[in-house]
């Protein structure tokens, strides 16, 4: 008689079991555990009770006799939020691995998921947290294949699953999703005919481990079975570092959203038998299906701004995405590249109309960006100015079905690339800068400059929907943005937490004049100079005096303390 | 949020550290460390207020048949009192088993 037993599940286990049983027996060691009591200093201010390892495990050891380190989120302890410490902990660890790994010392690092994204209580701390762990693994892929993983019961969202589509390999289960925004945030921000959040077979058809394989955003499918996994995590070390990561794949992800008019109903097969086609060479170009008179929309601080800067009297269009606009020009000594994201009234992509980060604008600033990097592998890197007014990502359900954390990750990756490649990039925030449209587009940046203006917001998610989803109404909110700063959406505050270099004020943003503009060409200058005298990496942020005064305390102690131990 | 804090006559030694639990919805996690001292230290942070005489009761069960010296950390999260006893029985079990 044959009997089939249960299944030996990896899913079912909390992150600590999680960690151990993807390491070899005996050799588990982890660092910053419980009893390190290295927890949230901002939640408890908040009435929530914090957890001792701040919801990450850390813990080095052995994956079938090669050293590697693994870092496994706890889903359970709000929702494997990212806040401070924890993004502490991953950045950090990353770091760390790095370090060994360009010493010639090989240190595999496997990142477990299972997280929702930012913490919304520690909100910007967050934000700046998932920048610096998608930097650190843009570096680590050169040297060593990162491998991530999303077992499975939340899966991988929000800025989180940005670091996931940075992964040199990504393995799901059935049961392990992603995607950039969450079905109950599409529902929320765009309503229910946009996507029902109940309909669970819609969700996993659409975001799911099985259909984000067949479409290439993610490398291989897994059993939930702890032998088969491991076993799966050990074959992605001899990954080929050669090949381009799904990151870098523009032609490839460009040709499978233009193959798709979003007027259409698309459905998940669809998408499983455009990349099938891709995959076996063919190419899709960019139809926009519109008039010559049909132009992106020439208002918005994003577009004056470009306008000034680049010294255009009349933009056109450089690619075929009308909303991105590209323009290479003198700033100073530096030859420098300004990219910028403007509304369009026409895009056929309905959900990214008014200067979302969407589909086209991730991949598209990618390009941007790359061919600026491949022009310059030979000569003087251009500077690259990243001119920010971003109302948010676009919220839509064939946004997600097209992979839009993907797009995402394209824009973090070209960003982050140039940098490391030695191009100085320099963010700057004209108007909104929010949640994973400004990881995308300004958070990989050697240095951050903004206008002092009210108009100026920095921030995850809009006041009524972080109000609901912490079940807290406005006007508590508004008081517990007094006490943590993170949370805060104005300009001021989050020049508290030392990430930001300039804050420029006095000058007419909306309708700048001819000195306006030189003021903001000498800033841009100077920050292009002092980057070329100085690193390539985000560290400045944490090292920053007003960082050690107020804002990232606790992301410089955890990172002291994993060197430490490690 | 609110902390609360118990003390309880203890005698017996214990081997060593055991981290129970995660604080989530239902469940709490316990942090207990070894004393010297000849009695037990209890230190709960909750995120539900008003039920100091609960945790009360739960607690001083658990110490009449258990008289461990330690410190016990207790993050919770809305664990119910039948939670509770079974997570302090595992952080016992753990304690007394790995050396």
């Amino acid at each position: 008689m044959k009997v089939n037993m249960l299944k030996d599940s990896l899913v079912e286990l909390d992150a600590r079991r999680r960690a151990k049983a993807i390491l070899d027996e005996g050799t588990y060691r982890e660092l910053l555990d419980p009893f390190a009591e290295m927890e949230s200093p901002h939640l408890e201010k908040q009435g929530i009770v914090p957890e001792s390892d701040d919801g990450v495990v850390i813990a080095k050891g052995r994956i079938n006799c090669e050293a590697a380190v693994v870092i496994s989120i706890e889903a359970n302890f709000q929702g494997g939020g990212i806040g401070e410490v924890s993004g502490a902990k991953i950045a950090g660890t990353l770091e760390l691995a790095l370090r060994n790994n360009m010493n010639g010392e090989r240190v595999y690092p496997v990142l477990l998921f299972d997280t929702g994204g930012v913490r919304l209580q520690e909100a910007n701390y967050g934000l700046l947290s998932i920048a610096e762990i998608s930097s650190a693994i843009v570096a680590l892929r050169q040297y060593v294949p990162v491998v991530g993983l999303v077992p499975g019961k939340i899966g991988v969202f929000g800025g989180m699953s940005i670091t996931a589509g940075l992964c040199t390999s990504l393995l799901m289960t059935k049961e392990g999703r992603i995607g950039l925004n969450g079905p109950e945030v599409i529902e929320q921000e765009a309503g229910i005919e946009e996507l029902d959040a109940q309909d669970r077979r819609k969700i996993w058809n659409t975001i799911g481990g099985e259909q984000r394989v067949a479409t290439g955003l993610a490398e291989r499918l897994v059993k939930d079975d702890i032998p088969s996994i491991k076993e799966a995590v050990h074959n992605t070390f001899k990954t080929d570092l050669h090949e381009a990561p799904r990151s870098a794949q523009v032609e490839g992800f460009s040709s499978l959203i233009n193959s798709f008019d979003p007027a259409d109903d698309i459905q998940p097969y669809n998408v499983r038998g455009k990349w099938g086609r891709i995959i076996k060479g063919e190419t899709f170009s960019y139809n926009n299906n519109r008039k010559p008179s049909q132009q992106h929309d020439q208002y918005g601080r994003g577009y004056t701004w470009f306008k000034a800067l680049a010294d255009l009297e009349e933009v056109t269009q450089k690619s075929a995405v009308p909303s991105v606009l590209c323009s290479d020009n003198q700033i100073g000594d530096s030859n420098t590249r300004i990219i910028t994201i403007v509304p369009d009234a026409y895009s056929k992509f309905y959900r990214a109309r008014n200067g979302e980060v969407g589909l086209e604008q991730g991949w598209s600033i990618a390009r941007y960006i790359h061919q600026a990097i491949d022009e310059d592998k030979y000569r003087e890197k251009r500077a690259i100015v990243a001119i920010i007014d971003v109302p948010s990502q676009a919220y839509g359900y064939k946004e997600e079905l097209l992979g839009l954390h993907q797009a995402c990750a394209a824009a973090v990756d070209a960003y982050a690339t140039a940098r490391m490649a030695g191009h100085p990039v320099v963010s700057l925030i004209v108007g909104n800068a929010i949640s994973g449209a400004f990881l995308s587009h300004g958070l990989q940046s050697n240095r951050l400059l903004a206008f002092d203006d009210e108009k100026v917001n920095v921030h995850v998610m809009s006041k009524s929907s972080a109000a609901r989803i912490t079940r807290r109404t406005i006007d508590e909110l508004e008081v517990a943005t007094k006490r943590v700063p993170a949370m805060a959406y104005d300009i001021k505050s989050f020049e508290k937490l030392g990430a930001l270099d300039d804050l420029i004020s006095g000058l007419d943003f909306d309708n700048p004049t001819s000195k306006d503009v030189e003021i903001v060409l000498d800033k841009l200058q100077e920050s292009i100079q002092d980057i070329q005298a100085s690193g390539s990496d985000l560290s400045k942020r944490l090292t920053s005096n007003k960082s050690d005064e107020h804002g990232r305390t606790a992301s410089l102690k955890v990172r002291e303390m994993l060197r430490e131990l490690w | 949020m609110e902390t609360l804090r118990f003390d309880y006559p203890a005698k017996k030694i214990l081997n060593c550290h055991a981290h129970v639990g995660v604080v989530g919805s239902g469940d709490l996690e316990i942090l207990l460390t070894p004393s010297n001292e000849s009695n037990a230290k209890v230190i709960v942070r909750t995120g539900s207020r008003g039920f100091e005489k609960t945790w009360g009761e739960v607690l001083a069960r658990f110490f009449t048949l258990n008289d461990i010296a330690a410190t016990i950390k207790i993050n919770d999260f809305g664990a119910t009192p039948g939670v509770v006893s079974l997570r302090l029985a595992q952080a016992l079990e753990v304690s007394q088993n790995e050396s």
